[in-house]
C-alpha cells in the first residue's frame, strides 16, 4: 500500500524557456484561417436517434473473456494471498476487533484488476495543462504498489484535461486579472457568502455569467460538485419526483439522493422512454397512495462527458411544456464549447434559455477557472440563496478565481481582446470536427455528435486500456482511458478532450500515432454505419489520404451522420 | 372380434380408435426415439429414466409433475402479494388525467423570509493588515466605512503576508488559475501532492487528501466508508455538513447527548450488548462522530474520554476540525494538540478545511494509508470533481511552513481569545439577556439569547422550534416557515446592524433552518483574528455589548 512518504512527488520547477515559446507551449499560434469552422446554430430543429456502431460479434467475445481470464486469476492470487503472505493483506482482514475499512468483497476489483493499471491514472503534472502539458515521470513498483520518481519531467501533448477554450493559461489578459485581484483582495475568505464573505467580484462575476447563459440571474459557487450535490435537497422532498437520465453524472445523483426525492431512470437520450415514463408517472402518481407528485423535475446533462452525446434539448422543451414538467440541464461540458457563441446547447439548438428551467454549469472547464454556477429566474434564484446549504455553510469562491472567470468571459463575447474569442470558439469547432471525422475515416469507432469537443474512441478490451495508454505516454501524449463503472463494462474507451489550443499540425501527429497504435492493437473495427463512410462499406482510409482530405471536408455536415 | 384382432389387446375393446392414428402416433414414437438416441448421452439419460422408473414408479410421475409444474410457473407473469389487476386506462382517461394535473411551482416565494437577502455585506478590504473594510448593503443602498471585520473564518491572517503572496504570484504565473482536470486525470499536479504530504507531516498522520471544498469533505468521505449494517454514533448537535454525511451513509445512526460521554458511554454499552446478543458474521464498521469546535456552538469536545471511550468498544473516531485547526494547541495542530495528544493513534478521521485558519481555500481530510487510498477510489467528491487551483495549494503550503517555523500567528491569536471570552461571559448587564456558548480557546463567540428572554419575546423553546419544524418536514410542506425561529432571527439581525452602525462587523451564523435534522438555536458569532491588538478588541466588545443591550432593552420595555 503506498502511503505519503513513498509517494512524494518532488516539486518541479519552472521551465527555463522566453516567454514566447512558453505562450507557445500553452495556445498554438493559428497556422492558417484554413483551420476555422464557424459553429452554426441547429435553429431548432431537434437531434435524430442516434446511431451506435457495434464491433463485429468476437471483439465482444474477446472483451468478455479479457475480464473472464482477469477475474478468475484475481481469484486465484486471493485464494492464495489470503492464506500465505497475511501481512500484505492486512487491509482487508478484521485486525483487533475492528472491521476493515473495506471489505475483501467490494475491493476485489480494486485490489486485482484496477491496480494492474494504476499507472495510467493520476499521472502529477506541473506547469499549465495548455496545449502541452508536463507529466511528471514516475516508476512504477511491485505492481504499482508504490511509485518513485526520478525528478524529470516529459512534455506530452495534452488530450487529457477539460480545457475547451484554451483558457489555462500563465499569460495573457486572464492571468493579469487574476493577479490583479490577487493584491486587491488577497486569496483568503471571511466566510460562507450568506455570512461575510460576498466581495464584489461576485456580483460582478454573477452579473457577467447571468447575462452570457441568457438567465434573469446566477449564483456561483466554488465547487461544481458541490453546486450539484447540494441543489436539490433545498427544493425537493419525498413526495417529488426526478425523471433522470441514466447517464447523469453521479453529483446530481447524490444531490438528489439527498433531497429523499424519488428517482426514476430513462435509457440514455431515448425520448419515447422519457415520455412513456412520463406519462405513466403524471397517471400513477406516488407508489403506493397514488397521490400525484407534487413536482416532477427532468434531470439531464448537455454533453455527456463519458459519451460525446448531448441532449435533445428541443424534444425535451416540448416535452415539459406539454407534460408541466420542470427540466435542469447540467451544463458542465457544454458551456462555452458548444454553439455559435459558446453559450451551451440552448445556443446550439438556438432555443430560448428561458424554456429551461434551472441551467447548471461549471467554470472550471472551458473558462480555466473552478467553481459552478445555477442560472434561473430571480425569484427561484433568491429562494435558493437563502436555502441553499452551500451559500450559507460553505466556502465561496475565492477572488483570483472570480477574476479568471469574468475575464474569460469578457474574452468570449469579445470584450476584451476583440477577435481572440470568437477565434477560439472557431478552433474549438475546427479541432473537433476534424479529429472526430479523421478517427472514423481511419476505421475507429468514435461515440457521439459532430460538434463534441469529447471524442470517446471505444477500446472494448480492458487489456487495450493499459497499453494503448501506456504506448501513447511512450508517443508523448496524454490521453484518458475510461472503464467500468464509468462506462458498461464491455465499453472501455479513450477519451480524447479536444482544446481550442491545440493546432492542425498537433491533430496531424496524434492522427498518426493514433493509426499506428490502433493498427497494433487491432482497434479498427468499425462498420462505417454511424459515421466515415459514405457508401456503406468499412471505411479504412490511408493515413496521408485522411490528413489531406479530412480538413476540408470536416466543415460539411453532410460527412456527419448526427 | 374381427376388429380385435388389431387392437393390441392392452386396449379395452370398448373403445374404438381407428387404426390410422394407432398407426401413426406408432410411427412418431419410434422416430422420436430414434432422433432422441442420437443425440449424444441420451442413452445414460434413458437408462437414468428406466432405472429410477424401475426402483419407483411414483417417482417419475412426481418428477414429470414438477417440471411441467416448474414450465408454468416460468411463463407465469410475476405478480406482487395483494396486487390487484386495474382495469386499463384508456387513452381518453390517461389524457384527461395529465390535463388535470397540476404541479407546484418548483420553488415557493415568501416574503417573509426575504429580508435576510438585503441583509449580505459585500465586502471590501480597506487597510493592508485586513482589519478594515469598507461595507454595503442592500444592494449598495447602505454604505460604511472604515468598519473592523469581527466576522472573518481568516483567523491567523497568514495567507496575507508578503511572502505568501509572492508565492501565489509565482505559482499563477506557472500554473495558471485553474487545474482543469479531476485528480484521476492529470488534474493533481505536484504541488497538490506537495501540500497532502505537508499535511499528513504537520499533523502527524500518514497521508492526507485534498478536496475542492470544505463542505463537501464530510459527506463525501463518511458515505465512502459506510454500507448498510454499519453504526454510526454522532454527537446530536453536529453540523449540517456532518447531518448531510450521516443522511447518505446508509448505516444505522444513534445519537449521544451533546458532549455528555455518560450518555454516550450508555448508549456504546448498549450497542455493545446487542452486536454480541445478535452474533454477527463480521463485525460491522462502528463510527463516533463528532466535532472539534462546534460549529453552531463553539463547544469543544472532550478528547481524551472520547478515545478512551472508542478504543474500549473498538469504534473509529472521525472529528471535523473546521474550526479548531489553528485555533487550538500551542502550534495551532488543532484538538490533539490542545489535550496533549498525537492524532495519529487518536483519531482516524480529521475532517478539516483550509479556507478557515489557513486563509486558502478548499477542504482535507486526514488519517492512515489504506484509509486514504480508498477514498482516492471511493469517495466522490474527490474522484468526480475537479482538483482544486494549483495555487491555493501552494499558498496552503507556504502557511503551514510558516507555522511549522514559528507560532507566533497562534499565540496572537490566543492573546485574544481568552480576553474576549472573558468580557462577555464575566458581564452582569449582559447576563440577564445572553449566555455565551462557545469555549473559552474559540477564536469564535457564540452568543445566544438567554432561555428566558426567548421565551418572553418569541414564546420560543429550543424544543418548540424543533418539533414545528419537524412537523413541517412530516407533512413535506414545502415552505418552511417557522413564526417564532425568523422573528428570533430578525431580533439578532437588528443587534448585527446595530453594531455594524458603530462600525464593528459581526453575523447571525447563517442557518437554513430547513436543512437542520437537529435542533438549533439562533445566535451571533463574534470572530477575532490574529492581526487584531487588545485596544481594538476591547473598544469593540464594548461596542457590541451596548448594541446588545439596547437592543435587548429596548424589547423587554415593548414586551411590558
Amino acid at each position: 500500500m503506498s502511503s505519503v512518504s513513498n509517494t512524494r512527488v518532488p516539486l518541479i520547477a519552472p521551465e527555463e524557456i522566453s516567454l514566447e515559446d512558453k505562450k507557445e507551449n500553452e495556445f498554438g499560434q493559428l497556422t492558417s484561417v484554413e483551420f476555422l469552422v464557424a459553429p452554426k446554430s441547429r435553429g431548432g430543429a431537434p437531434l435524430r436517434d442516434p446511431i451506435l456502431d457495434a464491433p463485429p460479434y468476437y471483439v465482444s467475445v474477446i472483451t468478455y473473456l479479457n475480464y473472464l481470464i482477469l477475474i478468475i486469476l484475481g481469484h486465484i492470487h486471493d485464494f492464495f494471498g489470503l492464506k500465505f503472505p497475511k501481512d500484505k493483506h492486512s487491509e482487508i482482514m478484521e485486525r483487533d476487533g475492528y472491521a476493515p475499512w473495506f471489505s475483501k468483497f467490494e475491493s476485489f476489483f480494486v485490489r486485482r484488476m484496477k491496480k494492474r493499471i494504476d499507472d495510467c491514472f493520476s499521472r502529477p503534472t506541473t506547469g499549465v495543462p495548455g496545449r502541452f502539458i508536463r507529466c511528471v515521470d514516475r516508476v512504477a513498483h511491485q505492481l504499482n504498489d508504490f511509485f518513485t520518481y526520478p525528478g524529470s519531467t516529459s512534455m506530452c501533448l495534452n488530450l487529457s484535461s477539460y480545457n475547451y477554450l484554451g483558457f489555462a493559461q500563465s499569460e495573457g489578459q486572464c492571468t493579469d486579472a487574476a493577479l490583479e485581484a490577487v493584491h486587491k483582495y488577497g486569496i483568503y475568505s471571511n466566510g460562507p457568502r450568506a455570512q461575510t464573505g460576498t466581495i464584489d467580484l461576485h456580483l460582478e462575476a454573477e452579473q457577467y455569467i447571468a447575462t452570457f447563459i441568457g438567465k434573469p440571474d446566477v449564483i456561483i459557487f466554488s465547487m461544481g460538485y458541490g453546486c450539484n450535490a447540494n441543489l436539490f435537497s433545498s427544493f425537493l422532498d419525498s413526495k417529488c419526483l426526478v425523471i433522470s437520465d441514466e447517464l447523469n453524472h453521479t453529483s446530481i445523483r447524490t444531490g438528489v439522493r439527498l433531497s429523499g426525492a424519488a428517482v426514476r431512470k430513462f435509457k440514455h437520450n431515448d425520448m419515447k422512454a422519457l415520455e412513456q415514463l412520463i406519462r405513466e408517472q403524471i397517471v400513477q402518481g406516488q407508489p403506493k397512495s397514488h397521490r400525484p407528485w407534487k413536482k416532477i423535475l427532468i434531470c439531464v446533462e448537455g454533453l455527456y462527458s463519458m459519451e460525446g452525446t448531448m441532449c435533445n434539448l428541443p424534444k425535451l422543451v416540448e416535452l415539459k411544456n406539454r407534460y408541466k414538467c420542470y427540466l435542469f440541464v447540467d451544463e458542465a461540458h457544454s458551456i462555452g464549447a458548444i454553439g455559435p457563441r459558446g453559450r451551451g446547447v440552448c445556443d446550439y439548438f438556438g432555443i430560448d434559455p428561458s424554456e429551461v428551467d434551472i441551467l447548471m454549469g461549471t467554470l472550471t472547464k472551458s473558462f480555466g477557472a473552478a467553481g459552478g454556477y445555477i442560472g434561473a429566474d430571480k425569484w427561484i434564484v433568491e429562494r435558493l440563496r437563502l436555502d441553499l446549504t452551500t451559500n450559507n455553510y460553505a466556502e465561496p469562491s475565492p477572488a483570483p478565481v472570480l477574476a479568471q472567470i469574468i475575464s474569460s468571459l469578457r474574452t468570449i463575447t469579445g470584450e476584451i481582446c476583440p477577435g481572440q474569442g470568437q477565434e477560439r470558439l472557431q478552433r474549438i469547432a475546427f479541432n473537433s470536427r476534424y479529429l472526430r471525422l479523421a478517427l472514423q475515416r481511419l476505421g475507429f469507432i468514435v461515440y457521439g455528435i459532430a460538434d463534441s469537443p469529447v471524442i470517446p474512441m471505444l477500446l472494448y478490451a480492458p487489456s487495450k486500456m493499459p497499453a494503448f495508454s501506456r504506448m501513447m505516454l511512450q508517443r508523448k501524449i496524454a490521453v484518458v482511458v475510461v472503464a467500468y463503472p464509468a462506462t458498461p463494462l464491455d465499453e472501455s474507451r479513450v477519451r480524447f478532450c479536444v482544446s481550442a489550443a491545440l493546432i492542425k499540425e498537433d491533430i496531424d501527429y496524434l492522427l498518426r500515432h493514433v493509426n499506428e497504435v490502433g493498427e497494433k492493437l487491432f482497434l479498427k473495427v468499425s462498420s462505417g454505419k454511424a459515421g466515415g463512410s459514405m457508401d456503406g462499406k468499412p471505411p479504412r482510409w490511408d493515413i496521408e489520404e485522411v490528413i489531406k482530405q479530412t480538413p476540408k471536408d470536416c466543415k460539411d455536415d453532410k460527412y456527419f451522420l448526427i | 372380434m374381427k376388429s380385435l384382432e388389431r387392437v393390441p389387446d392392452v386396449l379395452p375393446s370398448s373403445i374404438p380408435i381407428p387404426s390410422s392414428v394407432i398407426t401413426v402416433t406408432s410411427y412418431l414414437w419410434f422416430y422420436m426415439q430414434r432422433g432422441f438416441m442420437n443425440i449424444p448421452g441420451a442413452q445414460y439419460v434413458v437408462d437414468y429414466v428406466a432405472k429410477s422408473h424401475q426402483d419407483d414408479p411414483y417417482r417419475t410421475m412426481i418428477e414429470i409433475a414438477l417440471i411441467i409444474y416448474g414450465i408454468i410457473y416460468y411463463l407465469n407473469k410475476p405478480r406482487k402479494q395483494g396486487e390487484q389487476i386495474q382495469p386499463p386506462l384508456s387513452l381518453k382517461e390517461e389524457e384527461l388525467l395529465i390535463a388535470e394535473w397540476q404541479p407546484e411551482e418548483l420553488v415557493v416565494q415568501d416574503e417573509r423570509q426575504n429580508w435576510r437577502l438585503g441583509k449580505v455585506p459585500v465586502l471590501a478590504q480597506e487597510d493592508d493588515l485586513g482589519l478594515y473594510f469598507t461595507v454595503e448593503r442592500e444592494n449598495g443602498g447602505e454604505k460604511y466605512t472604515g468598519v473592523l471585520n469581527m466576522a472573518s473564518n481568516d483567523f491567523l491572517h497568514l495567507s496575507r503576508k508578503p511572502e505568501v503572496v509572492e508565492v501565489v504570484e509565482q505559482t499563477i504565473r506557472n500554473y495558471g488559475v485553474g487545474s482543469c482536470g479531476p485528480a484521476g486525470f492529470y488534474g493533481n499536479q505536484d504541488v497538490h501532492y506537495n501540500l497532502e504530504y505537508k499535511l499528513a507531516r504537520f499533523f502527524g498522520t500518514e497521508n492526507a487528501v485534498l478536496y475542492g471544498q470544505d463542505f463537501c469533505v464530510a459527506s463525501s468521505v463518511v458515505p465512502a466508508f459506510t454500507k448498510r449494517g454499519d453504526v454510526i454514533v454522532a454527537d446530536d448537535q453536529v453540523s449540517v455538513s456532518m447531518q448531510n454525511a450521516l443522511q447518505l451513509s446508509r448505516s444505522t445512526v444513534y445519537y449521544f447527548k451533546h458532549n455528555d460521554m455518560k450518555s454516550l458511554e450508555d448508549l456504546l454499552e448498549e450497542l455493545d450488548q446487542r452486536e454480541r446478543a445478535d452474533c454477527l458474521p463480521a463485525i460491522p464498521r462502528k463510527f463516533i462522530v463528532t466535532e472539534g469546535l462546534f460549529h453552531s456552538s463553539g463547544d469543544l469536545a472532550p478528547l481524551p474520554q472520547l478515545v478512551e471511550l472508542k478504543v474500549r468498544y473498538r469504534y473509529r473516531l472521525i472529528v471535523d476540525e473546521t474550526n479548531s485547526i489553528g485555533v487550538l494547541g500551542a502550534t495551532g495542530r488543532g484538538l490533539a494538540e490542545h489535550f496533549k495528544m498525537e492524532r495519529d493513534n487518536s483519531i482516524d478521521i480529521t475532517i478539516g478545511s483550509l479556507a478557515y485558519s489557513l486563509g486558502s481555500s478548499g477542504g482535507f481530510a486526514l488519517g492512515d494509508n489504506i484509509m486514504s487510498q480508498h477514498q482516492r477510489i471511493g469517495s466522490n467528491a474527490y474522484c468526480f470533481s475537479a482538483s482544486l487551483p494549483p495555487y491555493t495549494c501552494a499558498a496552503a503550503l507556504k502557511v503551514l511552513k510558516s507555522m511549522d517555523e514559528d507560532n507566533s500567528a497562534v499565540r496572537a491569536l490566543h492573546a485574544v481569545t481568552k480576553p474576549l471570552h472573558t468580557f462577555f461571559s464575566n458581564d452582569r448587564e449582559l447576563r440577564k439577556f445572553v449566555v455565551v456558548t462557545s469555549n473559552e480557546h474559540s477564536a469564535v463567540l457564540h452568543l445566544q439569547l438567554t432561555m428566558a428572554l426567548r421565551a418572553r419575546l418569541f414564546g420560543s423553546t429550543n424544543k418548540s422550534v424543533f418539533d414545528e419544524l419537524s412537523q413541517l418536514h412530516a407533512r413535506s410542506l414545502t415552505n418552511k416557515y417557522v413564526e417564532a425561529w425568523e422573528q428570533e432571527e430578525l431580533f439578532l439581525q437588528s443587534i448585527v446592524d446595530r453594531a455594524l452602525q458603530s462600525k464593528v462587523l459581526i453575523t447571525r451564523n447563517a442557518i437554513a433552518l430547513k436543512h437542520e435534522a437537529l435542533p438549533i438555536v439562533p445566535n451571533l458569532k463574534i470572530c477575532v483574528n490574529a492581526s487584531i491588538s487588545r485596544e481594538q478588541l476591547l473598544s469593540a466588545c464594548k461596542i457590541i455589548k451596548s448594541a446588545v443591550l439596547e437592543c435587548c432593552i429596548a424589547a423587554t420595555t415593548i414586551a411590558l
